[in-house]
């Protein structure tokens, strides 16, 4: 088997170039000054003085807010489909698990111009209340729209990892369970979501780093006017042209998701050490 | 092993089929050109390619910024169509080749007014007038009352229609529409005046809630979901077209009058291609065809002339105003006072 790995060398090179290169760039373009060219460099900590700025620390703030909301729903609706579908039989299961990847087939884009056509205020959803006689509601430009938006698109990464924990369980513990005497709340709270923690993590890690950091469903759902850590930072490179700023959020962002990441793997391995 | 390698080789193989197949559709002769997006008929790029045998590539932005971004991460193109205040910075940092005018037969088609009017390049030196306009406001005539439009661009803040506006998501238009209905030009690098300009805007937006959108504001307002917008005078023509009860209207204290030009890049190497196509998009027949596709106002005067006389007729906004005094052309602004502005709208738009 020893032979094997050289075959990993080029993956070596290949991620050197395309992965660690871009992001010592991003390191050094959040402490200089001198714009998008390499050539006339001064190093600062302007960038990050900048950040301090009460607007974007707001920023920071509705992206958090955001990001923790729709995690949460995705959890709450997750859990349930992975549990009611663990709850079949195998290949009935497979069929089910199908259906919930079946949206990620089409582009994000696509499915996000869907729910524009459905919710906006002489959309398809407005018509059909109005024909009940309810009147329209404005549903386009809310943050009601954006979590819509953001929990369809992320539902199938909450209930992948839980649905797999959950399938992997042996059901013999649950009937253990029961003979020593537990009812069916303290079954599911003791042994069944117990046994699921692994991969509520994985699914919370996954949908919340996707959440805070998407800038395509918050603007057009939202309209300009939802500004959230995304949006800044593709403006910055886009339409503002400050790469220096840019790199020094997407830097930021970037800290505060491996701080996360370190400290959720830190509850992880404590939950497991329990058991 | 052997498999791998054997593997390995029909890969390459069909890579190398695949790139020499697609490399000749035609005597290998290429023409890369980079345009916003939805602003081309595109079978004319096929007709093009049919009658010069040859291939053009072609791409699209969704703002002249987001160009400025690639061109400067290092992409080439042959032919560029910005806008004014782009070409003007494309022309300072040395990022184009003069156009040979003889080359081009058809220039003659191109309308006086159009090629007169030109602060960005006054001698037309690089560029060739696209398409050109301005900018105004849309409204719904079953909503608005047409007695309000004389308040110009301060129809914006009457509060009858609070939650009924869409604006565009772009620093430049914005301020455009705050430091003209303040009375001041939209090139101003007065830092009070812009100072104004954003107060204009921050009560704007908390007295009238309105939207900040792109170019999602075109299938909003064929819509009817809100009464008015600020848009570009094209796609107000097209929206028109689609809802005939929108109109459109350029109020009196000046607006952006804008020139999308085609350019021809330092890095292109085939420039009698370049100008070949330059000078086919300006035939009478193509311009005709590519302003009825696209809805804006063509600089050849006979495609102006027979929209203005057929699918626009009655729409003002095929036919931009010319000659009034308070109206202006972007232009070049250094980068810290993009930078200032890019600032400030955040701060307007993230509250």
């Amino acid at each position: 088997m020893r032979h094997f790995k050289s075959l990993i060398r080029p993956y070596l090179v290949w991620s050197f170039l395309l992965i660690i290169i871009p992001l010592l760039l991003i390191v050094l373009y959040s402490v200089t000054t001198g714009g998008n060219s390499l050539l006339n460099i001064q190093f600062t900590l302007d960038n990050f003085k900048k950040i301090a700025d009460p607007i974007y620390r707001q920023v920071f703030l509705r992206s958090l807010k955001i990001g923790l909301i729709t995690t949460l729903i995705c959890l709450l609706l997750g859990y349930t489909l992975a549990y009611v579908i663990s709850g079949f039989r195998e290949r009935t299961q497979t069929t089910l698990i199908l259906f919930v990847t079946i949206p990620m087939w089409i582009n994000t884009l696509l499915r996000t111009y869907a729910w524009i056509s459905l919710l906006s205020d002489n959309g398809v959803i407005n018509s059909f209340l109005s024909r009940l006689g309810i009147g329209r509601m404005s549903i386009m430009y809310t943050d009601f729209a954006v979590i819509l938006g953001m929990v369809c698109d992320l539902l199938p990464f909450m209930v992948i990892p839980i649905h797999t924990a959950l399938a992997k369980m042996d059901k013999s513990l649950i009937e253990a369970s029961y003979d020593l005497g537990a009812n069916r709340r303290q079954t599911f709270w003791k042994v069944t979501f117990k046994l699921s923690i692994p991969g509520v993590i994985n699914g919370l890690t996954m949908v919340f780093l996707l959440s805070i950091s998407t800038f395509v469903i918050p603007k057009l759902l939202g309209g300009g006017q939802y500004v959230l850590i995304g949006n800044l930072i593709e403006k910055q490179f886009i339409s503002v042209g400050d790469w220096n700023f840019g790199s020094a959020i997407s830097l930021i962002l970037a800290v505060a998701i491996l701080i996360m990441i370190w400290a959720t793997k830190k509850i992880d391995t404590s939950e497991g050490g329990e058991r | 092993m052997k498999k791998i390698r054997r593997a390995a080789a029909c890969l390459l193989a069909s890579v190398l089929l695949a790139a020499t197949l697609s490399g000749c559709g035609g005597s290998g002769r290429v023409l890369k050109v980079y345009n916003a997006g939805e602003y081309i008929d595109k079978s004319l790029i096929n007709e093009f390619e049919r009658k010069y045998d040859c291939t053009v590539i072609y791409e699209t932005f969704d703002s002249n910024e987001s160009m400025y971004t690639k061109l400067m991460s290092g992409e080439e193109y042959d032919i560029l169509i910005p806008s004014d205040y782009m070409i003007e910075r494309l022309i300072r940092e040395d990022y184009l080749q003069p156009i040979n005018w003889d080359l081009l037969t058809n220039a003659g088609n191109l309308m006086d007014s159009v090629m007169e009017n030109a602060a960005y390049d006054e001698e037309h030196i690089y560029t060739v007038p696209y398409f050109w306009g301005t900018v105004g406001i849309i409204y719904d005539t079953t909503i608005v009352n047409e007695a309000d439009l004389s308040q110009g661009w301060n129809l914006l803040r009457n509060t009858d229609y609070a939650g009924e506006i869409y604006m565009y998501d772009s620093e430049r238009d914005s301020f455009m529409v705050a430091l003209k209905a303040l009375g001041y030009s939209m090139n101003t690098t007065d830092t009070a005046q812009l100072e104004e300009a954003y107060d204009w805007l921050v009560a704007q937006r908390d007295a009238m809630e309105p939207v900040y959108v792109g170019d999602d504001v075109i299938d909003n307002m064929i819509s009817g979901n809100k009464a008015m917008a600020v848009v570009y005078s094209g796609d107000a023509a097209y929206m028109i077209t689609e809802n005939r009860n929108l109109n459109y209207f350029t109020p009196e204290e000046g607006t952006n009058i804008w020139y999308d030009c085609m350019v021809i890049t330092k890095n292109c190497t085939d420039t009698e291609l370049a100008h070949q196509f330059i000078n086919f998009m300006l035939e009478d027949e193509n311009a005709l065809k590519n302003s009825e596709a696209v809805g804006y106002s063509s600089p050849v005067e006979s495609a102006f002339e027979e929209m203005r006389e057929t699918v626009y007729e009655g729409i003002s906004a095929y036919e931009p105003r010319f000659g009034h005094p308070s109206d202006e052309v972007f232009g070049y602004q250094e980068t810290e006072l993009k930078k200032y502005l890019a600032d400030l709208w955040t701060k307007v738009t993230a509250y």
